[in-house]
């Protein structure tokens, strides 16, 4: 019976309980879609990463995961330190530069040395650098940005020569030589970051120390790991970012949910006045009312997964290198706050419907 | 009457006026009842004493502002006294709190208005059986036949209020009021807004569950008429009862 009444009251007025539905569904389809792009973003970033081959990472000291956000190069002359080690096979500099126009890093990198640590990249069209102009662009962010092995492709304020179109998953999608980007961005003879191949595998961890030994203080990570710390809590400030945009997200539903429960109350007083007088008690009248804002939370959560994978796909149409994570466990949690948030938001309009005074309810017009 | 057996037996041999066998089911003594308007308190009951005894049918009448609607509103514990005694089949609502009021009219009190007050969302057969829900009982579908079929209802169950007449409208809220056998049915100017036709039928239903079924009732009406359906009048002016005699 209990949802019986709740389903006719929903239907009763369906404009309303659209609005209140949508704004759960944006609300859920926000927190979804923050956390997918984010962790995403990561994730996608972590396997091109990993999908280098190497085995071990070098940075500077107090670098980030982000490696865009990594600090000052380090000298390439590094390098040369790390290949005497015991049981390294390859090393290879890499510099970052930010594309702020595109939102991605490019790879300033030594042909010889990064195809002997990644195993050389797989060519869809054209060929490897060859000129100090050349860029290598992988395959999804060819597509994205439309462009052909021998076309100009500007960035850094510099045409590039697009050589040809490699398949991704090898660190980032724009390659360019090293000598040419440490002489754009003024950073000659540096590197941002070594990637290092062992012998082995297993020699990792003995690479590892000695590499700590020779150069004290200076970050070095398995790549194996990488994956696993690329999370949204090793990212500072993203945490945070994060909550923030759940907070607000809740505070949208919350303020949905209890305009439309508000008005709700206000609307069926004289309802709330007959059930009193049927005998319904202060539980019953809250129970009912909370009862429909979880429904309608429901609807809302239903809707919003919906959206999410909407506004994914169109996202995904628009922008392919993005890469937007929609995992279950996020969909549930978002399910979780929309509902905590609905509740909440109706536990007002419930409580006063429930102290409501059954003979001025009975005669509200 | 085979459907009246079913529901309760009915209550014979009473004798009102005087020459009582039984205990009042219903019963004030000196009850008051103050509204307060701004910093002045308005009494709309002063010092009611008033009975009513098993079976017993009471038309209540009088002017507008009298006292009828609180006096119907404070028996039946949708509204507290402010002195006095109001004693509901025993049970002093004074005493009672607010849960313990809202439990006795769950259970011994059904209420009857002049504007229907039907859930706009439910149908007929939702509006009744929300009742029985409230109830605690649960849906019971003999009961449920035995009522809609002696109020005539069987037909137009699955309508909502907005499609059904007044005259249905009133006889839903009539099975929703007796569904879970009340001891007391509390009709506040059930045909108010109702044509002579429809309140017609509605009196003589009302008459009908008193007859047969023993059911006691007090109906506050402005109607004259009204009352010839009922054993007995009360005449209230300005808060008090100023009369109380059986009907013609």
């Amino acid at each position: 019976m209990m949802g019986e009444l709740i389903l006719r009251n929903l239907l009763h007025r369906p404009m309303r309980t659209l609005i209140g539905a949508m704004g759960i569904a944006v609300e859920v389809a926000l927190v979804v879609l923050i956390v997918g792009l984010t962790s995403g973003l990561l994730s996608e970033t972590a396997k091109r990463i990993e999908g280098i081959g190497a085995d071990i990472m070098l940075q500077p000291p107090g670098s980030s995961y982000m490696l865009a956000f990594s600090s000052a190069p380090m000298p390439v002359k590094i390098g040369d330190k790390l290949a005497e080690l015991k049981y390294v096979q390859s090393v290879a500099p890499v510099l970052f530069q930010f594309n702020t126009s595109g939102v991605e890093i490019v790879y300033g990198i030594d042909q010889e040395s990064f195809r002997a640590v990644s195993g050389g990249f797989v060519f869809i069209q054209g060929h490897d650098l060859e000129d100090p102009d050349d860029i290598l662009v992988d395959d999804i962010a060819a597509k994205t940005k439309k462009v052909q092995p021998g076309e100009t492709y500007r960035i850094f304020d510099h045409d590039w020569h697009v050589a040809g179109i490699v398949e991704h998953g090898k660190g980032s999608r724009l390659f360019v030589p090293l000598a040419t980007l440490q002489e754009l961005v003024g950073a000659r003879d540096k590197a941002s970051i070594f990637f290092v191949k062992c012998t082995r595998p297993e020699h990792t961890e003995d690479v590892m120390q000695d590499m700590r030994h020779v150069l004290p203080g200076y970050t070095v990570r398995p790549l194996k790991d990488y994956l696993s710390l690329m999370t949204s809590t090793n990212i500072p400030g993203l945490e945070a970012f994060i909550n923030a945009m759940i907070m607000l997200a809740i505070t949208i539903g919350l303020l949905v949910i209890f305009l439309t429960m508000y008005t709700t109350v206000i609307e069926r007083t004289r309802d709330i006045g007959v059930l009193k007088s049927l005998g319904a008690n202060h539980w019953f009248v809250v129970r009912a009312l909370l009862s429909e804002s979880a429904a309608l939370c429901l609807l809302g959560v239903g809707a919003g997964v919906g959206l999410s994978y909407a506004v994914r796909a169109g996202f995904l149409w628009k922008f392919p290198t993005l890469s937007i994570l929609i995992t279950s466990g996020w969909v549930l949690r978002a399910a979780g706050i929309a509902l905590l948030g609905a509740l909440l938001g109706a536990s007002y309009p419930a409580w006063m419907a429930s102290r409501k005074d059954a003979v001025e309810a009975l005669s509200y017009d | 009457m085979e459907i009246a057996a079913t529901i309760r037996e009915p209550a014979e041999g009473l004798i009102f006026q005087g020459k009582k066998s039984v205990e009042p089911i219903l019963k004030t003594e000196n009850l008051w009842k103050l509204y307060r308007a701004g910093k002045v308190e308005v009494p709309a009951l002063c010092g009611v004493n008033f009975e009513v005894l098993p079976g017993e049918s009471v038309a209540v009448m009088g002017p507008s502002g009298c006292g009828k609607s609180s006096l119907l509103y404070v028996i039946g514990g949708l509204a507290q006294a402010s002195r006095g005694k109001v004693l509901v089949d025993g049970n002093d609502l004074a005493s009672l709190s607010d849960g313990a009021r809202t439990k006795l009219r769950r259970h011994k009190i059904g209420f009857v208005f002049q504007r229907f007050n039907l859930l706009p969302t439910l149908t007929a057969k939702g509006n009744i059986a929300i009742a029985q829900f409230i109830h605690g009982d649960g849906f019971d579908p003999h009961r449920f036949d035995v009522v809609t079929q002696m109020l005539g209802l069987a037909g137009r169950l699955q309508h909502k209020p907005s499609e059904l007449s007044g005259g249905e409208q009133q006889r839903v809220a009539i099975a929703r009021a007796i569904i879970n056998e009340p001891k007391i049915l509390l009709a506040d100017e059930p045909t108010g807004n109702l044509d002579s036709k429809n309140s017609e039928i509605v009196l003589q239903m009302l008459r009908q569950l008193n007859k047969d079924l023993g059911q006691t009732i007090v109906m506050i009406t402005h109607n004259p008429e009204a009352t010839t359906y009922f054993d007995r009048v009360v005449h209230m002016r300005d808060g008090i009862i100023v009369d109380g005699v059986p009907a013609d």
